[in-house]
């Protein structure tokens, strides 16, 4: 280490996930662009497992600048990007395709350079797939399956509000505690995407999944925006580059781990259901609609138009 | 190592050696050699960042809550009547309040799941009773201390799932299984010193107490033992987590100590409710500290860079399993539990597997190891807890530590060279 | 502070008295944590209870625990007036102007965090003023 060549930008780059999720995977194949574009005058140094704090707490150490790059999901991006609310609420994507035209689009391109406005420059979309609800004691079928039942949701707003559409009782838990909260009983279910839902290892303990796919949430790579700034044209355009190789890269791992980790649940003896989705949606109608008139209202329809 | 981890350590070793608040030590020292990397403005803020995050946990809310539960049982006659009942029950065994603390302690630690919590609720009420027992209270806040390292092995345990998900591949059903045996291992080993201990002092053996005795006093303790049931039946059977478990303690010891038993007045509680305060808080700012310490320390890779200059020095597995066990132990002294297996998991993990050492064995042995450092100076929750209930400082504390560090050590010498100790109820049960 | 205790407590209980799943209790329960841990540190160093070692210090002379001391307390100035006051109040500011609001309750964080520069200032006063230089009286009652 003390032989390091002068001028060496490293840059830091912290996330919540594992070393074999695929975000982290793909984080890697940015490092190495970068080296390789940069010829070696450009670094980034990854911290994994929130070594360096959660989702939120990264997002204001990359606002004051010690901490340069991370992935976050919409949900914690809420607090900080408004706007960013659209993709915890359910049912607002027609399927997968739809959400990755809305992303590469107009809208997508709008919502990362939103977060300029607060120091948190967009750098692109990862995949995270599509949640969905996961359950201790009986299979969900209908929405009048998860009546009375307490779901662990994401510390958002949005996500309290629809699990109360669909007829659960929201219960906000962190995400280390949420395996001994479902073998106790503290919580009947929670949801997420399929590798999550088997890399966490919550199907031991809650063997019911239900692919109703309630919501497309999209991970967002980001940016400090002072370590931006304090970039050359020519290192922003290579860190651009990287980020969009990696992206690229990401798609693909996340589709594989994503067949992979329903393969081993089906394996392991999980109950995987498909329900019937129009129940579901027709719950969410009411929320829906008590958005008409607000920005998030308009963002709505602006989505349902892309074809 | 780079200069800041010397710095680091420079800084704050001096300024512990005069006596300097430990928690402002650690910051100081933290802010100290963060400017070597970073602008003077940006390092201050982190700092003040990390500080706040470290201790924006609701698990955490459950130590206010314990300590005051455990002054209210205290004060509130609470703990007086469970005492009696226990030396009517255990009183003539030498040491029978140690044994007491140590086998509750552990219960309460298997089932919250977190020591903090138990060492809080625990120490607040046991170490006054013990006291007033003649133990010596630096004695009984250490045994407490080191007691309630053994509920993170016992399941459930968030390390232990922490630990699952850090190495990717353990089955956490399997870890919580393969916990039972070194964590009553531990807790027996405690038991023992305790006893010992009492024997070396001569505390007093009570005569035996006849059975008409032994009775009134398990009715009188009666509301008091509701208090365990309802606590304890509360957390097991999922209608409140371990930290909601201490709103309740304190909601019935409450009740009790003022409506039922009618000790406390409520004109004293505004002042049992300052004491709280401070003596969480001194746990508190000590966390907030600490957490920004090892945060500095992660950013800088210094574990990284310390692992695999010591782990080059040897080819021998045995050499290089102690070598591994010493540098936990060094990092248990400064980093906390949960971060330094997060942070420590995918840098041993594959050494030791190379080796022919199970993840699940391995499991076992980091998080036993860490148990030792949340009791070890200068960083250690439960430590902190101890000291701040028993209103010592470390030195006073470290000192009947030192045995139980020694038990704990041979202990995790056993679990680390037996696989057997660690695997066998787990194969037996055919989750390996 | 006191009625900071009671506030939690309250929501603790409150929750489960309910036995409505409250998306907000979690969220004021830790904030209160915050502001108990910060201010009751304040407290704590007035009546001069933090941790410390004196194993050292116990065998200075006079003249040189008093150096001991002053030192010390300098570096408590500047860590209460640097790391808590300044960078406290740059966190506050920055999280006021880029208006972050809290996940559940929607508040800004900027309040959460104003206890930081505000115990950073108590600290300051105490050391400067009112401040008890014996040890903690032992454990009464
Ligand atoms: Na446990
Ligand atoms: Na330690």
């Amino acid at each position: 280490a003390c032989h390091q060549q002068q001028q060496v930008v490293v840059l830091k780059m912290a996330h919540g996930l594992d070393t074999q999720h695929p975000v982290h995977q793909a984080m890697q194949h940015m490092a190495t662009r970068l080296g390789e574009l940069s010829a070696g005058s450009m670094r980034i140094d990854i911290y994994p497992n929130a070594q360096l704090g959660g989702e939120r707490e990264i997002l204001e150490l990359l606002q004051i600048g010690s901490l340069a790059l991370t992935k976050v999901s919409s949900g914690p991006m809420e607090s900080f990007v408004p706007s960013f609310k659209v993709f915890s609420i359910p049912y607002v994507f027609r399927d997968y395709a739809h959400l990755w035209r809305v992303l590469q689009g107009e809208v997508g391109r709008e919502l990362l350079q939103a977060g300029d406005a607060v120091r948190l420059h967009g750098l692109g979309y990862y995949d995270a797939g599509s949640r969905s609800f996961y359950t201790t004691a009986a299979p969900v079928h209908s929405p009048a399956d998860l009546a009375g039942l307490k779901i662990r949701v994401q510390n958002s707003i949005t996500s309290v509000e629809m699990v109360r559409a669909l007829g659960g009782a929201a219960t906000p838990i962190p995400w280390a505690e949420i395996y001994t909260a479902l073998q106790q009983g503290v919580v009947d279910g929670a949801e997420n995407n399929p590798p999550s839902y088997y890399l966490s290892k919550h199907y031991e303990v809650a063997p019911y999944f239900s692919l109703d796919e309630h919501a497309f949430v999209p991970d967002i790579l980001l940016v400090s925006l002072p370590v931006w700034e304090g970039l050359s044209p020519q290192q922003r355009q290579w860190l651009q580059q990287a980020a969009d190789d990696s992206v690229q890269l990401q798609r693909q791992l996340w589709r594989e781990s994503t067949a992979h980790a329903l393969a081993q649940l089906r394996a392991a003896g999980v109950t995987i259901i498909e329900p019937d989705k129009r129940a579901f949606r027709a719950a969410v109608a009411p929320m829906h609609a008590s958005f008409r008139g607000t920005a998030t209202g308009a963002l709505l329809q602006r989505i349902a138009a892309v074809e | 190592m780079g200069i800041s981890a010397l710095v680091l350590l420079g800084v704050f070793t001096l300024l512990l050696l005069l006596n300097a608040p430990i928690a402002i030590g650690i910051a100081a020292a933290t802010l100290a050699a963060m400017l070597f990397t970073m602008g003077f403005d940006v390092a201050v803020t982190t700092v003040a960042q990390r500080m706040v995050s470290g201790i924006n946990s609701f698990t955490m809310v459950a130590i206010p809550l314990f300590i005051l539960s455990g002054i209210l049982m205290g004060r509130g006659g609470i703990a007086h009547r469970l005492i009696e009942l226990a030396k009517a029950l255990i009183g003539t065994l030498p040491g029978g309040l140690a044994l007491v603390n140590v086998l509750s302690t552990t219960l309460f630690g298997a089932i919250s799941g977190s020591a903090v919590a138990s060492a809080s609720a625990m120490g607040g009420f046991m170490v006054p009773a013990m006291e007033k027992e003649g133990y010596d209270r630096n004695f009984s806040a250490a045994l407490t201390a080191a007691s309630s390292t053994a509920g993170l092995l016992i399941p459930p345990s968030n390390v232990l799932i922490i630990y699952s998900l850090a190495s990717g591949n353990v089955s956490i059903a399997a870890l919580f299984i393969a916990g039972y045996v070194p964590g009553i291992l531990l807790a027996l080993s405690l038991m023992a010193i305790g006893a010992f201990y009492a024997i070396r002092h001569g505390y007093p053996v009570s005569a035996p107490t006849p059975a008409r005795e032994t009775l009134r006093r398990l009715l009188d303790a009666l509301p008091s033992l509701l208090l365990i049931v309802i606590v304890i039946g509360g957390i097991v059977s999922g209608i409140f987590t371990a930290t909601e478990a201490s709103g309740i303690a304190v909601l019935y010891a409450l009740f009790l100590s003022t409506v039922v038993y009618r000790e406390v007045r409520p004109a004293e509680l505004p002042g049992i409710l300052l004491k709280t305060a401070e003596t969480s808080a001194i746990v508190l700012f000590l966390v907030a500290a600490s957490s920004a310490m090892s945060w500095m320390l992660s950013y800088e890779n210094i574990p990284q860079q310390m692992s695999s200059f010591f782990i080059g020095l040897s080819d021998n597995p045995l050499v290089i399993l102690m070598i591994i066990t010493l540098i936990l132990l060094l990092v248990g002294a400064f980093i906390d539990i949960t971060p330094a297996i997060l942070i420590f998991t995918p840098i041993f993990l594959p050494v030791v597997t190379a080796m022919g050492m199970s993840p699940l064995h391995f499991g076992i042995v980091i998080v036993l190891n860490l148990c030792i450092g949340i009791c070890t100076p200068p960083v250690g929750s439960v430590l902190f807890v101890g000291c701040s209930i028993a209103r010592s400082n470390m030195a006073a504390l470290v000192r009947p530590l030192l045995p139980m560090y020694v038990a704990m050590f041979v202990i995790l010498l056993l679990i680390t060279y037996v696989p057997a100790l660690s695997e066998w109820l787990p194969r037996t049960f055919g989750l390996i | 502070m006191a009625a900071l205790v009671v506030n939690i407590l309250w929501q603790v209980t409150s929750r489960f008295a309910l036995n409505d799943p409250s998306s907000y209790t979690e969220e004021i329960a830790r904030f209160l944590l915050i502001w108990i841990g910060l201010l009751g540190g304040c407290y704590a160093y007035r009546h001069n209870s933090h941790l410390g070692l004196d194993l050292l210090t116990q065998k200075l002379s006079p003249a040189a625990q008093r150096l001991a001391a002053l030192l010390i307390d300098t570096v408590t100035i500047a860590f209460a007036a640097l790391v808590l006051g300044y960078g406290g109040g740059q966190l506050v500011w920055l999280t006021l102007e880029l208006q972050q609001t809290s996940a559940a309750l929607g508040i800004p964080m900027g309040y959460v965090y104003s206890v930081l520069p505000l115990s950073g200032a108590l600290m300051v006063f105490y050391c400067l003023a009112l401040r008890d230089r014996t040890r903690a009286p032992e454990q009464g009652s």
